[in-house]
Order: C-alpha cells, then sequence, then structure tokens
C-alpha cells in the first residue's frame, strides 16, 4: 500500500511539473507583456526596460521557468517589489504581492464552500440513488428521477439568483451569503454558507442520484448480492455491506474530480453569491491580464484534482479488497 | 499641458463608474456601457442642475466641514462594489475611485468642499485658503494651517508637501498627474527631475519657513490652485516614505487610519485621533468606522441595496450603478425616492471624425444634423439612463458654462434628415461613403444599427467595422487607421476647459487622444493663449468661447449622449450623493443612522 502511494504521489508530482510547465509557456506566448503590465501607465521604455529585468524576463524564457520553479522551493527576491518566500508561486503585479499569499487568503472559503456542499450533495445524491434503485419502477423512483434530471438542468446562475431574490432580498429567511471563519464563528460559517452550498448541492446531488441508482440497480442483479441473498443474509445487510460497496467505485471516482474541480474555484456560484474564494481570483486574474495569479490559480486547482485522484485510487483499495489484493 | 495616454485601468464595465480622471472614459469604446434597456424607462428625465463651483476664501477653508442635514456622529459604514483600489498611495492616483477612498486618509494644499447640494467651492485643505499667485500666475505661495498632524501626531510640515511632490518624479512612480511636476521643469519631467532620493533636491520649491511652500513655475498657471487638489498630489510624510512600498502602507494626515487590508477584499478603517475637524473644511468623518467590501458585481449591489436588509441599511456604494435589469425598477418606484440618487457623468463623449480621411466640414455638419441622438439614448435606456448634451465641454465640470446648440439636438433629438440632405448637396459628394468603427458590445451593436439607419436616410452610407474591446484604443488611437468616425471618451481634471480641448486637440501622435486628427495652428496658438492667461474667469469663457467655434468652423466631432448614473443607498444612510464633478458619492458627508 506505501509503495503504491509513493508511486502515484511521484507520478502526480511529474504530471504537475508538466502541467506548470504548458501553463508558464502557454501564458508567456499570449500577447500581453507583463512588464508593461507591472511598469504602469507613464511608461518610457527605460522604465519598461528596468521591470523587464526586475521580473527577470530579460533571461531566456526556459530559464525564467527553472527561476519560477526553484521560486516554489527556495523562494525568490524580485529588485524593487520586494521577497517572495516560498513556495512562492509569482509575484502579482496587479496585487502588488506574491501571489501565495492571496491564495492563501482566498483558500479556506472555497475548501468550506465544497466541504459543505460535497456534504450535502454526496450524502442526498447517494441515499436518493438508492431509494430509487431499491424502489425501482415504484413512484419513490419516479419522483427521484425526474427531481435529478430537473435538478441536472438547473444552472447556478439561475438557481442562485432566484434563491437569492426570493430567500434573503425578498423575504429575508436567510442572511446574505458571506464567509466567516469555522474557528471563529462555527455558526456564522454554517449561516453563511447554508445558501451557496445547497443550490451547488441540486445541481451536483442530480447526477450522483442517477448515477448511484443506475449502478446499485447494476450491482442488485449481481451474483454474489444474489448468493448473500440466497444464504439469508438480511436485506438491509445485503444493500449496506455488498450492493452499495460496490456502487461506490464510479461514485467515489467522480466525487474526487468534483472535490478537485471545486477545489480549483466554484468560479459561477461565487460570482452569484459575492463570495471571495478561488473562482472569483482566477476571473479578476483573467480580466487584469494578471499572468502570475492565473498561473497559480491553474496549478492549485491542477493540484487539487491530481491529489484527490491519488485519494480517490487509495479509496479504491479500501473499498474493494480485490484492488488491494492486485 | 499634459497630454496622457488613454488609461487602461479604469476598465467600466456594465454598471459601474469606475473611471479616471482626465483620461478616457473607460476602455468599453462607449458611451451606453451601462444602459442596455430597448425601449427605456418609463420613468421621466430628472431636470438636473449643473454643479456650481467657485473660489473659496481664507474664511472659507476653515474648518469644520459644513454638516448635511439630520448629522449624526458615530457607528460603522459599509461600503460595497466590485473592485478594490489599484493604489493607496497619492503619487500614483489618477482615478477618481481612488482619489474619492484616499480623501479618508490623505490631505492635499486644497480640495473641494461642499456648500450645498450641488454647490462646491474650492478651498484650502491643509493650506488657509486656495494659495497666492504673484509673478503673472508663475509663482504660487501656500501657507499651511496650524495643527495638521501626521497619524502619529507629528505636525506636517511645508517639507513634507514639498517631499511629496519631489517623489512624484521617481522612477517607480508612473500612474498619477502630471501637471505640477510639468510646470516645474519640463513636459519630459522624469528625465528633468529624478526624485529627491539620491539626495538632489527639486529648486523649483521652496520652503522658506515650515509653514510656507512656493512653487515656481516655468510659465503661468491661473489655475494650480485647481491641479492641486487633485487626489495625486496628496501628501506623503517624508519620515515615512517606504518608496514602492508606500503603495501598501500609507500613512495617514485624513480622518481615518486603515486597520486593515485584504487586497480584493476588505478594507477597515477606524478614526485617526490626530486628525482634528476644525483644521479640515473638506472632510465631515461622521461614522467611527468604516468597513469596505469588494468583490460585488453592480447587480448584487443593486439587489442588497434593494433589499435594504438587516446591515445592509447602513450600507452604501461609491460607483456602483443601477444595472439596466434593475433600472426601470428602481426608477419607478416611489418608496425608493429617498435612497435613490441620480447624475449624468461629466464626462466628454465624442464620435470623432477621422479628419485625416474626412476632409469636408459640409459632410462632417451634415452628419451632425442627421445623428439620431434621441433613438441612442433610447437603446441607452431612455432620458432616465443618458442626456443630451450638444457642447464639447460638460456642464458639470467647466466652470462658465455657456450652453450652445449647433446642431438642433434639443429641437430635433432624433435628426434633421433634410438639413442633412441640404448640406451634402453643397459638399465635395453629396452620397460619401463613410466607414464606422465600434467597440464589439451588445449594445454598441445595437448603437451601430441606430446611427447607420439615421446616416443612411440621409444619403450617407455608412460601412460598420466592428473592433474587439480589448484593442479598441489601440486600433482607433493610430493615426494611420482606416475608420471616418468612432466614439472615445474624456474628462477634465479639474473645472475648466484646460484639461479637455488641448488635451483631445493636442498633438497628432501614435496613441494620444487627438482621435480626430485636429492639427490646426491658429487654434494651437488660441489654446497657448487662453492657457497663459492670469485671469481664471476670462480664461474660463475663453474656453467655453473656443468650444463653440471650434465646432461652428471645423466640426471635429459629435457631441454623443451622456449615460445617467443611477445609485441606491441603504436607508439608515445619510448625507449620500453622488458629486456631479467626480461621478462618485463622496465620502465626505456619508454619516449612519442610529
Amino acid at each position: 500500500m506505501i509503495r503504491f502511494i509513493t508511486r502515484r504521489t511521484l507520478g502526480a508530482a511529474v504530471t504537475l511539473v508538466i502541467i506548470a510547465a504548458v501553463t508558464f509557456f502557454l501564458f508567456f506566448a499570449v500577447p500581453a507583456d507583463p512588464a508593461r503590465l507591472a511598469c504602469g501607465k507613464v511608461c518610457p521604455p527605460e522604465l519598461l526596460e528596468q521591470a523587464r529585468h526586475n521580473l527577470g524576463l530579460d533571461q531566456p524564457l526556459f530559464a525564467q521557468f527553472l527561476a519560477w520553479l526553484t521560486g516554489i522551493f527556495t523562494g525568490r527576491d524580485y529588485e524593487g517589489l520586494g521577497r517572495c518566500p516560498a513556495p512562492c508561486l509569482g509575484f502579482s503585479f496587479v496585487n502588488r504581492a506574491p501571489v501565495w499569499e492571496t491564495i492563501l487568503d482566498r483558500l479556506p472559503l472555497t475548501v468550506s464552500l465544497t466541504i459543505g456542499a460535497a456534504t450535502v450533495f454526496f450524502t442526498f445524491g447517494v441515499a436518493t440513488g438508492v431509494v430509487a434503485a431499491l424502489r425501482q419502477g415504484r413512484p419513490l423512483d419516479k419522483i427521484a428521477s425526474v427531481s435529478s434530471l430537473i435538478g441536472a438542468s438547473v444552472q447556478i446562475y439561475f438557481a442562485g439568483t432566484l434563491a437569492l431574490y426570493y430567500l434573503v432580498y425578498k423575504n429575508h429567511i436567510l442572511r446574505q451569503p458571506k464567509y466567516v471563519p469555522f474557528t471563529e464563528d462555527p455558526v456564522g460559517w454554517l449561516s453563511g454558507l447554508a445558501l451557496p452550498w445547497v443550490v451547488l448541492a441540486i445541481i451536483f446531488t442530480a447526477n450522483y442520484t442517477r448515477m448511484t441508482r443506475s449502478t446499485m440497480v447494476e450491482q442488485l442483479g449481481e451474483d454474489y448480492v444474489r448468493t448473500a441473498r440466497a444464504k439469508g443474509m438480511p436485506g438491509r445487510s445485503v444493500v449496506m455491506r455488498f450492493a452499495l460497496r460496490g456502487t461506490m467505485i464510479p461514485i467515489v471516482t467522480i466525487f474526487g474530480v468534483d472535490l478537485g474541480t471545486l477545489i480549483g474555484g466554484a468560479i459561477i456560484t461565487e460570482q452569484t453569491f459575492g463570495l471571495q474564494g478561488l473562482g472569483q481570483l482566477s476571473i479578476r486574474a483573467v480580466t487584469n491580464s494578471d499572468l502570475p495569479m492565473l498561473m497559480a490559480t491553474v496549478l492549485v486547482a491542477a493540484g487539487a484534482i491530481v491529489v484527490f485522484n491519488i485519494i480517490v485510487d487509495v479509496m479504491y483499495a479500501v473499498i474493494d479488497p480485490r484492488v488491494r489484493l492486485s | 499641458m499634459t497630454v496622457r495616454t488613454r488609461s487602461a485601468v479604469a476598465a467600466l464595465a456594465i454598471g459601474a463608474l469606475a473611471l479616471t480622471s482626465a483620461c478616457a472614459e473607460g476602455n468599453q469604446g462607449g458611451p451606453a456601457t451601462s444602459g442596455g434597456q430597448s425601449g427605456g424607462s418609463s420613468a421621466p428625465a430628472e431636470a438636473y442642475k449643473p454643479a456650481s463651483i467657485t473660489v473659496g476664501t481664507a474664511e472659507d477653508s476653515k474648518g469644520p466641514a459644513i454638516p448635511p442635514e439630520g448629522v449624526v456622529k458615530g457607528g460603522t459604514v459599509t461600503m460595497i462594489d466590485r473592485n478594490d483600489f489599484a493604489h493607496l498611495d497619492p503619487a500614483q492616483i489618477y482615478v477618481n475611485t481612488e482619489a474619492n477612498f484616499n480623501l479618508l486618509i490623505a490631505r492635499s494644499l486644497t480640495g473641494y468642499k461642499r456648500v450645498a447640494k450641488g454647490d462646491y467651492k474650492l478651498v484650502g485643505d491643509l493650506a488657509t485658503d486656495t494659495g497666492t499667485p504673484s509673478d503673472g500666475g508663475k509663482t504660487w505661495t501656500f501657507t499651511l494651517k496650524d495643527g495638521v498632524k501626521w497619524q502619529d501626531g507629528t505636525p506636517i510640515t511645508s517639507e513634507d508637501v514639498k517631499w511629496s511632490m519631489e517623489r512624484t518624479f521617481a522612477p517607480f512612480v508612473t500612474q498619477g498627474p502630471a501637471y505640477i511636476q510639468q510646470w516645474l521643469t519640463d513636459v519630459d519631467y522624469k528625465k528633468a527631475y529624478k526624485g529627491p532620493y539620491d539626495g538632489k533636491r527639486l529648486s523649483s520649491i521652496e520652503t522658506p519657513d515650515d509653514k510656507t511652500i512656493v512653487y515656481k513655475f516655468t510659465s503661468p498657471h491661473a489655475d494650480a490652485n485647481y491641479a492641486l487638489a487633485m487626489g495625486g498630489y496628496a501628501i506623503v510624510p517624508k519620515a515615512k516614505d517606504t518608496k514602492e512600498k508606500y503603495d501598501k502602507e500609507p500613512f495617514s494626515s485624513g480622518p481615518y487610519i486603515i486597520t486593515s487590508h485584504v487586497v480584493d477584499k476588505t478594507v477597515d478603517l477606524e478614526r485617526n485621533p490626530h486628525w482634528d475637524p476644525a483644521t479640515d473644511p473638506i472632510r465631515g468623518a461622521y461614522p467611527d468606522k468604516w468597513h469596505l467590501e469588494f468583490g460585488l458585481e453592480p447587480l448584487q449591489v443593486t439587489d442588497r441595496l434593494l433589499a435594504d436588509s438587516g446591515a445592509d441599511q447602513k450600507t452604501f456604494t461609491f460607483y456602483s450603478s443601477t444595472p439596466p435589469e434593475r433600472l426601470q425598477q428602481v426608477l419607478d418606484d416611489a418608496s425608493l425616492a429617498s435612497r435613490r440618487m441620480s447624475s449624468p457623468s461629466p464626462y466628454g463623449n465624442y464620435y470623432y471624425f477621422n479628419l485625416s480621411r474626412m476632409k469636408d466640414a459640409k459632410i462632417r455638419q451634415a452628419v451632425n444634423h442627421a445623428w439620431p441622438s434621441k433613438q441612442i439614448q433610447q437603446v441607452m435606456g431612455g432620458p432616465a439612463a443618458a442626456a443630451l448634451p450638444t457642447t464639447i465641454l460638460n456642464e458639470n465640470t467647466t466652470v462658465g458654462y455657456q450652453p450652445y446648440d449647433l446642431f438642433g439636438k434639443t429641437t430635433k433629438p432624433e435628426g434633421d434628415i433634410e438639413k442633412a440632405k441640404a448640406l451634402l448637396k453643397e459638399s465635395s459628394d453629396p452620397t460619401p461613403t463613410i466607414v464606422y468603427a465600434y467597440n464589439q458590445t451588445p449594445v454598441q451593436e445595437r448603437v451601430t444599427v441606430v446611427i447607420k439607419n439615421a446616416l443612411e436616410k440621409a444619403g450617407i452610407k455608412v460601412v460598420a467595422k466592428a473592433l474587439d474591446r480589448k484593442t479598441y484604443y489601440d486600433s482607433i488611437g493610430m493615426v494611420k487607421n482606416e475608420f471616418d468616425l468612432y466614439w472615445a471618451g474624456w474628462g477634465s481634471d479639474w473645472p475648466s476647459g484646460s484639461t479637455v480641448l488641448p488635451v483631445i486637440f493636442g498633438p497628432v501622435a501614435d496613441g494620444t487622444p487627438n482621435y480626430s486628427h485636429l492639427k490646426d495652428p491658429a487654434l494651437t496658438a488660441e489654446m497657448d493663449k487662453i492657457t497663459a492667461m492670469t485671469d481664471i474667469e476670462a480664461a474660463n469663457a475663453a474656453w467655453m468661447a473656443l468650444d463653440k467655434k471650434i465646432q461652428e468652423t471645423i466640426t471635429p466631432l459629435v457631441v454623443a449622449e451622456n449615460r445617467i448614473a443611477t445609485m441606491l443607498h441603504g436607508s439608515k444612510v445619510g448625507g449620500a450623493e453622488i458629486d456631479p464633478q467626480q461621478w462618485i458619492v463622496q465620502p465626505n458627508t456619508i454619516f449612519v443612522k442610529p
């Protein structure tokens, strides 16, 4: 198992370096000049040259990439801008601050949003899917199927805007979504993020319901389930210990990808509810042509997906003993 | 006179008024960025009274500020908007949103005092009055007030004021205004002086004692007292100057101190115990604390202020204008009257003729007569969302404004096709073809259709050319562009034609704001003559007369429709009003009701 995790971790590190390299070279291939952005409006040629030098942009592109990569482990000094401590993912010319500082500031909100929403959509999605599978063809199954279809069709900006209007602005049932650190005020954290969690969950729950239902129906028809039933095992145990376990393999796979994607930034959700997480940060980086910030957010998003994929791989081994044995 | 390239920092997206001071109005390439409703609002247009701006006396320059009606001191006010402030170092401040915020933490020699709604006076802020000109306007002397202090209690001295100006020459300062620097040295002021950090000081600023500061310009400048009121000329303490880093750690001379700043998220302010209201005629500083939140789109800001629930009752916005989706609701709802603010843009919006290509004045005048102002106004959201100005200089930002209407915009806002046809008959080409370049936004697409239809009725064929939003200004800014007509905006730095006409009709070069490529030695000589005038009232009158003369004799542009901003504030916020000059809600009069 340790060998397996080590191998996957090393693979993930290589993947991240490749992603970083591709991102770096792609962004530096775009026509926006970071030195000009850093230099400002009144920027005579000599000042532009100075800015280029300060940012290391007068070096060959590969040397720049190496310096950037090294900076992640050792930190970097930007002349005229200051020290960017490790892990230095670059220096934002717009914020005039190391990008890692800003990312660390935004990450707790995005993690909170992800954890809360994931708890809701995973729990409800799987539970509804199991119930629908067990009541196959009955009204409960039909209701679950139609609901999931509607849920999958709804867009966050639509559901979010409606929810905000009716629940917050018009009827004052819920408070304006706001992030308060859990460590400061657990109740405030919960009430501030409840609405985005629910709206985000509406969209995601549908996928989990549908996938759980179809896989569970498949699993319930498998020989080992039939054998368990034939041996007299109670129905509840058959479902929970055998069928559900088999069902969870594909569910855990998409759950890992979804978690990684959400950590990378629930852009539309954050935008709809005015929350300042990684998603909003990415959007602003794009609109401000803040390349270092954009690269860092892409890398964080990629890192999240890679990490959750490793966790999913480990979970396979936990859920399915055959993986461990192989 | 400064010629500035357009600013790239003030992207004016839908519904936000984040604008530059004297520079292009955003970079969207069209005045209709906020109004997107076809058909427009049914609400009647409010009658606007242009702002009155006069020069105050030494008595007017004494504190405290004139309180707004029903003022209450104390409490915490919240401000919500989309963007954080890119700069806090006064030397780097040029956009109005940053200058507006900086009023809370930084003071200048002069500033604008609100006397009543729409009535402002230029007064001494740190100075005892608006300065004394001598030597025909080449020398300006200011005396600092007693009791003006930094946030650590040390007195503000003339050396600090001198240092603040000198540091604006430093290479790291790339964003602020350049007027005073050029007047003190040369047009290429960055080459003339490199700033005080290497020990060299500027001899054209004298500080005979701790209280007196003397500026010695190379030529007369009757409006130097106005120029010094710009946010970019607020002061920085010599003892606390951290060069580039000052942008993130400003030291307050104003009524508040920044206690927390999370970039792009929040700013929190608390009172500066060493600020004395008796020395400040401009800032009321009524709330005890300020909490500013960023990252909210204008629609979210409007929805929160419409709901007016909980803490949002004590919330307002500096510049988030009501977006088209909510404009009609906001204008039609009588219950919002006490929380609604509206003001037309103080910026000049123009459709420039490219004189390098459109050489016949008769054709340019015909276009002006055929111009479908009313139809464009409808596209922008109706009379409540757009005004129809008739002059180059804006009525809100021009002292001594005199209206005129050469092309019948007031009498025939839908355009006078017959008059246009008659002029075309007299021209060198009765059926001209013009290439109209526009910024490819949904609203501009609709405006283009309206323009095309109207001009074609008069016999002018219009070839519409869509330009990419990001490169719009670069494209129209090329002298050898292949367009005949295109939109661009400009605003004045202080209420006079001196920062408008010499700029938009200044040097012709790639990237300069003379988009019409108007090159007329007689006009340049006349502008130089007015700039050198020492009698400010006579100069203002001369700028206004020149405005009319330019349109009458040359007609280098069509005066475009002007957006009207409508904003809301929470029910427990008092003293909120849009500054007609800056087009932003000023913090000076804001208070929180219990």
